[in-house]
């Protein structure tokens, strides 16, 4: 009755509706289009109306209800036929009379039982209550249709796959069999499951199969789709981040391997990755074996590929493992032949035309991949080997010079090198503004030059600064030392010759100060992060060789860096005689050392360490252990609770604190809601300040695979009344976030930037610069006030010591690594790279301890885009970015001070706002222009848009306060083409694109990092792009690659100075 | 004619003479025949289909319940009253547009009230009665309920025993001598209430009972906790005070150390 008094009130609103609408028409054919849209939907809604009120319907279930109670069956099941029908209008009524059903239910003799189990699991669903639902819907048998669309049935649905998936889950953790499963709820699964695969929603059903444990699922999904590649990349990303526990991922990626195995073409690329994770390195090992022996260039070039792609997620010990499964090169070369030299010489003489430098080049990669005694004790041997076995070997060569990550290093080096565009008038400024008796803000600008000139061998402002610099005492000299190791990082043919004048002299008590010497070994760390081979045995024998405790810090810490994960026994000893010394300094280092070196072993050793920071009285050594316990369990995941446990629950606050630094790491980028919301408990509810700005910022760590969560999730902490916790929310943010430019992330630490409390100050400007670095103004104005702002409180004199810290410290990581640096805690394949996010949690440490700053060098990546041929040499090759070059561009640099530092500002102001009236105006003329400016024509386009991008760069180099912005006002290319190498910041990556007639196509369509290239016209002579780096320099006039041009003359100037890596020279000689 | 049509009103006139004859054993049988031969027609309530014969259909099915419910108060039978009244119940409810109204209709609604009444079911006849129209109260059938329903209430039993030989329709009598039963009821709950004890005379009247054996009789069978001793009824063993509650003082303690811990860690 209500229901037809509804309808009826329905039809007469419409029809007055719709007179009114039509009025509107008649008046307005402004939007007709949706007027007549609506119009229509009335006449719908009206039809609708009219088909219920002329067809009666019941208004209550009461007659049915009592039907019920009838003696005669028909008359039960008529009467709960209906009620079935008509369950989804008379619920409530019919909840009261569950009962009856229930009991028509559990009668033995009634025939139509899974009816009413039906009915009564529709009304629980009405009711709210899932479970009785689910388990009456499980009664129903066959009669509950999985592929009905309607609510009950997907809420259902849903609530089924939910429940087994944790019955399923509950049955591994116990280890029991899963004979507890309800029989029928697994049918209901499987249907479901089935009917997904066989409707073509294959991610769905592997979803869900992942969801509930059924891998036999999952592998019928992916073999019945029509895109197997696909949906195994798929399922590799959701086991990634989605599925929670370490040992159940690594079963996925166990059947995913298989799978792959099983294709006729294997993707080798993703196999490998798998591998990885799975930490296989014999199988990564046969399939690169294979893929050399085969023969084929294509095949090698695959190879080379999947060893750049492991080189990338940094993984030390596995990359040392692989390459010792190798068959060995030395042994196969020294009784045959292996000389690359041969063809390397053919090369030299088919690019005859070229100059010398290609000769360099190609000299350059032979060292690196058949190393150069090898070649010189073969240089005479017998030539007339198999031809087959001689490219096996020069190929097996070159892999394991990739797989050391020696090519990938130089490459980049000379990449940071030649494209370094760090503006020095920006240290400068600092440098003039601070005071010289705040040895503070003095070490600070030395932190900077370092982080900005990171990897780029330019050390141009300490030579410059000598004086200046020679002010640094004590620790700061340590650092100030410490700081070329990270200028040089990746140098490492040179870093120890670098470094001599520093290092500490056997034998002789010399005279160099025991800062500087700690220091040196330090910065020979920092050199040699992660690829510490050859500097291993130097440093430990430094180490032994002393007893002064800075020494015994600095190499400590550079042991822990250059053998990082290697879990060597016998380096652990050395460091732990130091530990057992009880020098709070040393020890210290030590801490962090042995953490470094055990990272992501979940050895036993973390015991040991745990027991003697409850002995020892130093709170230094503690906070040194406990950040090296939290290392060990990195990346383990559930294996380290035990361990959190213990930490978090200790008396000692240094030690819980060590505790939320486990969790971060083990939990690293994994989003696990158990960590986090250890986290969040422990940041509101420890009584020690330290542990709750932990725990804030360990939160960073959790959430980096998912930058987006973090802001939300911090905001509230962000606003808390207690500065260190307002600190680890920015921190963690910057962490988090980092290289992201994420909009909500700076909203979030704008306000924090002028906070009341001088250090949460420090951590907003550090974490904004994390989180803007490589952001041009472009792309966000907030950039711009960024850089602005931290002129400004370095300039200031009023400013507290410690935000000014965090001023000049933010402007050197903003310009990173001559800029052309990013930070990355997650590689192009979503793995961590644990290098990257190691240097980032013991940089966070720089709070206790300063000299910790330069553990940022690790986590940066240069964001480059570097084609390699098959000699691994970088050939001329160019692509296109489809987007205009102002968007990536490099920061303008700042205009040098005409007179007193005080007119920077203004001028600063002004080049920006006539920028951005240029912008607007050039928009108006670019859409005009657009049509024609847009695709030239893709042959063509290459030459005569490359000078416009040339001559572009050239204005911008050109250091003129007013040429760069009148000469802007012409119309803006949309799009660029760049030169291999080339500068690809992250959110440049989705606008690269490929030329056809290119004579190289990539490997593999990687928009950056390393890719090696496949030559479509190997006759022809190839043309060389980027030279070792010092020759460039040595001959500036030799600019034939774009790299000369770029080197701009912000470093022109002083780039003579610069070391020169000699084996090239002593090579081609 | 549909043959299925004609089948059901062949055994509606034979049930139909057996209602007369009072037969009620047929009847009953017959009756259940009926009820399953209904579920066949989709025109019925709650389907509603469309059909040729659909208002024929309806008809002759109220005409089924009708009778049944009828039948069910010759039986003196409540359950089956219940549930065949709610089966009619739609055909007066949800079919006016297609069916003329039965004259049946109002006798059997105040029926039910009256059988509401006599279960002590005051808030359902309430509810019943709000579904009724203005010119339906008028009905004399309705009228009696709803007016004995307000002596009921008043406490005016006099009233209601009276108001039996004003029945406006014959099958009204047998709910009207379960109604004084249900006074009785009301009446004892009252002096339960009211009274510690009573003579066994003032009993008897109070409860309206005609000899002393009846009253022990209804004693031991409704209120067994009572107690006949010296001449009088004693009530009080029904008068349990309840004690009166305990201060949770265990939980007061934990909430407010919660609330203080809570404070502690407030962001």
């Amino acid at each position: 009755m209500c229901i037809g008094s509804l309808a009826r009130r329905a039809i007469s609103f419409s029809q007055e509706t719709r007179a009114f609408f039509f009025r509107a028409l008649a008046c307005s054919n402004l939007s007709l289009c949706f007027f007549f849209s609506i119009s229509l939907l009335f006449s719908l809604l009206d039809q609708a109306c009219r088909t219920m009120a002329t067809v009666a319907m019941v208004s209550s279930a009461s007659a049915l209800l009592a039907m019920l109670n009838e003696n005669h069956p028909v008359l039960k099941l008529h009467a709960l036929s209906n009620l079935n029908t008509f369950v989804d209008y008379f619920w409530p009524e019919i909840s009261t009379s569950v009962p009856t059903i229930e009991s028509l239910y559990e009668d033995e003799e009634f025939d139509q039982r899974q009816l009413a189990a039906l009915v009564v699991s529709k009304v629980f669903y009405y009711l709210g209550e899932l479970n009785d639902s689910l388990s009456y819907a499980l009664g129903a048998g066959p009669l509950f249709d999985v592929s009905e669309d309607s609510d009950y049935v997907h809420t259902l649905l849903v609530k089924a796959i939910d429940e087994y998936a944790s019955l399923r889950f509950k049955a591994v953790e116990s280890n029991e069999a899963a004979a507890e499963v309800d029989p029928r709820l697994e049918a209901i699964v499987e249907r479901m499951l089935d009917k997904c695969i066989s409707d073509g929603r294959y991610q769905q059903a592997m979803g869900s199969a992942i969801e509930c444990r059924r891998l036999d699922k999952l592998e019928q999904a992916i073999m019945s789709s029509d895109n197997v590649h696909g949906m195994l990349l798929y399922c590799i990303y959701i086991s990634h981040s989605y599925v929670n526990r370490r040992e159940y991922r690594c079963e996925v990626l166990r059947l995913l391997v298989k799978i792959y195995q099983r294709l006729p073409s294997p993707d080798y690329l993703s196999i490998c990755q798998c591998l990885m994770f799975l930490d296989e390195p014999e199988g990564v090992a046969s399939i690169l074996e294979k893929l050399l022996q085969s023969g084929s260039k294509d095949d090698a070039l695959l190879a080379f590929q999947i060893a750049f792609d492991l080189i990338e997620n940094e993984h030390q010990a596995f990359l040392l493992n692989v390459r010792n499964r190798l068959p060995d090169s030395k042994s196969r070369a020294s009784s045959r032949i292996n000389p690359p030299q041969p063809s390397e010489s053919v090369e030299h003489e088919t690019s005859g035309s070229d100059s010398a430098q290609n000769g360099n080049a190609g000299a350059g990669s032979a060292t690196v991949a058949g190393s150069v005694e090898d070649v010189q004790m073969t240089e005479g041997a017998v030539q007339e080997m198999n031809p087959n076995e001689v490219a096996y070997a020069e190929k097996l060569a070159k892999i394991k010079g990739i797989l050391s990550g020696e090519t990938s290093i130089r490459l980049t080096l000379q990449f940071l090198y030649s494209h370094n565009r760090s503006d020095l008038l920006i240290l400068k400024t600092i440098k003039q503004s601070v005071e010289m008796r705040n040895s503070v803000c003095h070490s600070a600008t030395i932190y900077a030059n370092a982080i900005m000139h990171a990897g780029t061998t330019v050390d141009t402002f300490l030579r410059e600064n000598l004086d200046w610099l020679s002010r640094a005492t004590n620790w700061a000299k340590f650092s100030a030392t410490a700081g070329l190791g990270v200028i040089h990082c990746g140098h490492l043919q040179q870093g120890r010759s670098l470094m001599a004048p520093y290092l500490p002299q056997s034998g002789a008590a010399g005279g160099g100060s025991p800062y500087s010497e700690g220091g040196a070994l330090y910065a020979l760390g920092l050199i040699h992060a992660n690829h510490g081979e050859g500097i291993k045995q130097f440093l430990r024998d430094s180490l032994r060789g002393t007893n002064v405790e800075v020494i015994q810090h600095g190499a400590c810490l550079g042991l822990g860096l250059a053998a990082l994960g290697t879990a060597d026994e016998e380096i652990y000893e050395d460091v732990k005689n130091v530990l057992y010394t009880d020098s709070a300094v040393a020890g210290e280092a030590a801490g962090i050392s042995m953490g470094l070196l055990m990272v992501g072993t979940a050895s036993e050793k973390a015991s040991e360490m745990l027991a003697y920071a409850h002995d020892t009285q130093h709170e230094k050594i503690i906070r040194g252990l406990a950040l090296g316990i939290a290392l060990t369990v990195y990346g383990r995941e559930e294996e380290a609770d035990t361990l959190i446990e213990q930490l978090t629950r200790d008396q000692d606050p240094i030690l819980r604190y060590g505790g939320m630094y486990a969790i971060a790491l083990a939990y690293r980028g994994t989003a696990n809601n158990k960590a986090i919301r250890q986290l969040l408990h422990f940041a509101v509810s420890d009584v020690s300040d330290d542990v709750r700005r932990t725990a804030v910022l360990a939160l960073g760590f959790v959430l980096y695979s998912d930058p987006e969560q973090t802001p939300r999730i911090v905001s509230l902490l962000s606003e808390s009344y207690n500065p260190h916790v307002r600190y680890g929310a920015a921190l963690a943010v910057g962490i988090s976030c980092a290289g992201t430019g994420l909009s909500e992330a700076i909203s979030l630490l704008e306000p924090l930037t002028s906070d009341v409390v001088d250090f949460v100050r420090q951590g907003a400007l550090i974490a904004m610069a994390m989180v803007m670095v490589q952001t041009s103004e472009a792309c966000d104005s907030r950039v711009g006030t960024f850089r602005r702002q931290l002129e400004k409180i370095v300039l200031d004199k009023h400013e507290d010591t410690m935000s000014k810290m965090g001023a000049i410290l933010a402007s050197g990581i903003l310009d990173a690594g001559g800029r052309n640096v990013t930070i990355k805690l997650l590689s192009k394949t979503k793995h961590d790279k644990i290098t990257a996010v190691v240097g980032l949690a013991v940089f966070s440490q720089f709070w206790y301890w300063y000299p910790l700053v330069y553990f940022i060098s690790l986590s940066f990546s240069p964001t480059a885009f570097i084609g390699l041929n098959y000699d691994l040499n970088v050939p001329k090759f160019e692509f296109l970015s489809h987007a205009k070059p102002s968007l990536f561009e490099y920061p303008r640099p700042i205009t040098p001070p005409t007179t007193t530092s005080a007119v920077k500002l203004p001028t600063a102001v002004l080049s920006t706002s006539v920028k951005a009236k240029a912008r607007a105006k050039k928009e108006a003329d670019q859409k005009a222009s657009a049509a024609e400016k847009i695709f030239v024509e893709e042959g063509s386009a290459g030459s005569s848009s490359g000078k416009v991008s040339k001559s572009i760069e050239k204005n911008g180099d050109s250091m003129q306060v007013d040429s760069p912005s009148e000469k802007r006002t012409e119309a803006e290319p949309s799009f660029e083409i760049l030169t291999n190498p080339a500068r690809v910041v992250p959110a440049q990556e989705k606008y690269i694109k490929f030329l056809e007639e290119s004579r190289y196509v990539p490997v593999k369509l990687a928009p950056s990092g390393f890719a090696l290239l496949r030559d479509l016209k190997p006759t022809e002579p190839e043309v060389l792009a980027l030279t070792d780096a010092p020759s460039t320099v040595a001959s500036p006039a030799a600019g034939g690659s774009t790299a000369g041009q770029q080197q701009g003359s912000a470093s022109a100037m002083a780039v003579d100075d610069e070391p020169q890596p000699p084996q090239a020279f002593e090579y081609t000689t | 004619m549909d043959p299925r049509l004609t089948e059901v009103s062949q055994v509606f006139e034979r049930f139909k003479a057996a209602f007369t004859r009072n037969d009620i054993d047929t009847c009953t049988k017959l009756l259940s025949q009926l009820k399953v031969m209904l579920t066949e027609f989709p025109s019925l309530p709650p389907l509603f289909k469309e059909s040729p014969n659909a208002v024929h259909e309806l008809t002759l099915a109220r005409d089924i319940y009708e009778h049944a419910v009828v039948l069910s108060v010759k039986c003196e039978d409540q359950d089956a009253f219940e549930r065949d009244f709610f089966q009619l119940k739609p055909y007066y409810t949800d079919t006016c547009g297609i069916i003329p109204p039965s004259p049946q209709e109002y006798p059997i609604l105040g029926l039910n009230l009256l059988r509401l009444l006599v279960q002590n079911r005051i808030a359902e006849f309430h509810t019943e009665l709000e579904l009724l129209s203005a010119s339906a109260l008028e009905n004399p059938c309705i009228k009696h309920a709803v007016e004995l329903e307000q002596s009921f209430m008043e406490g005016a039993y006099n009233r209601v025993l009276s108001a039996r030989q004003t029945v406006p329709h014959e099958t009204y009598v047998y709910f009207m001598d379960l109604l004084a039963k249900t006074v009785r009821d009301e009446i004892a709950g009252c002096s339960e209430k009211a009274y510690d004890y009573l003579s066994i005379n003032d009993a008897k009247q109070i409860l309206m009972f005609s000899s002393d054996q009846e009253l022990s009789e209804y004693i031991t069978e409704e209120h067994p906790e009572w107690e006949i001793k010296n001449g009088f009824v004693f009530f009080q063993k029904a008068k349990e005070t309840a004690p009166c509650k305990e201060i949770p003082s265990l939980q007061l303690i934990n909430q407010t150390l919660s609330y203080a811990r809570e404070l502690e860690r407030i962001v």
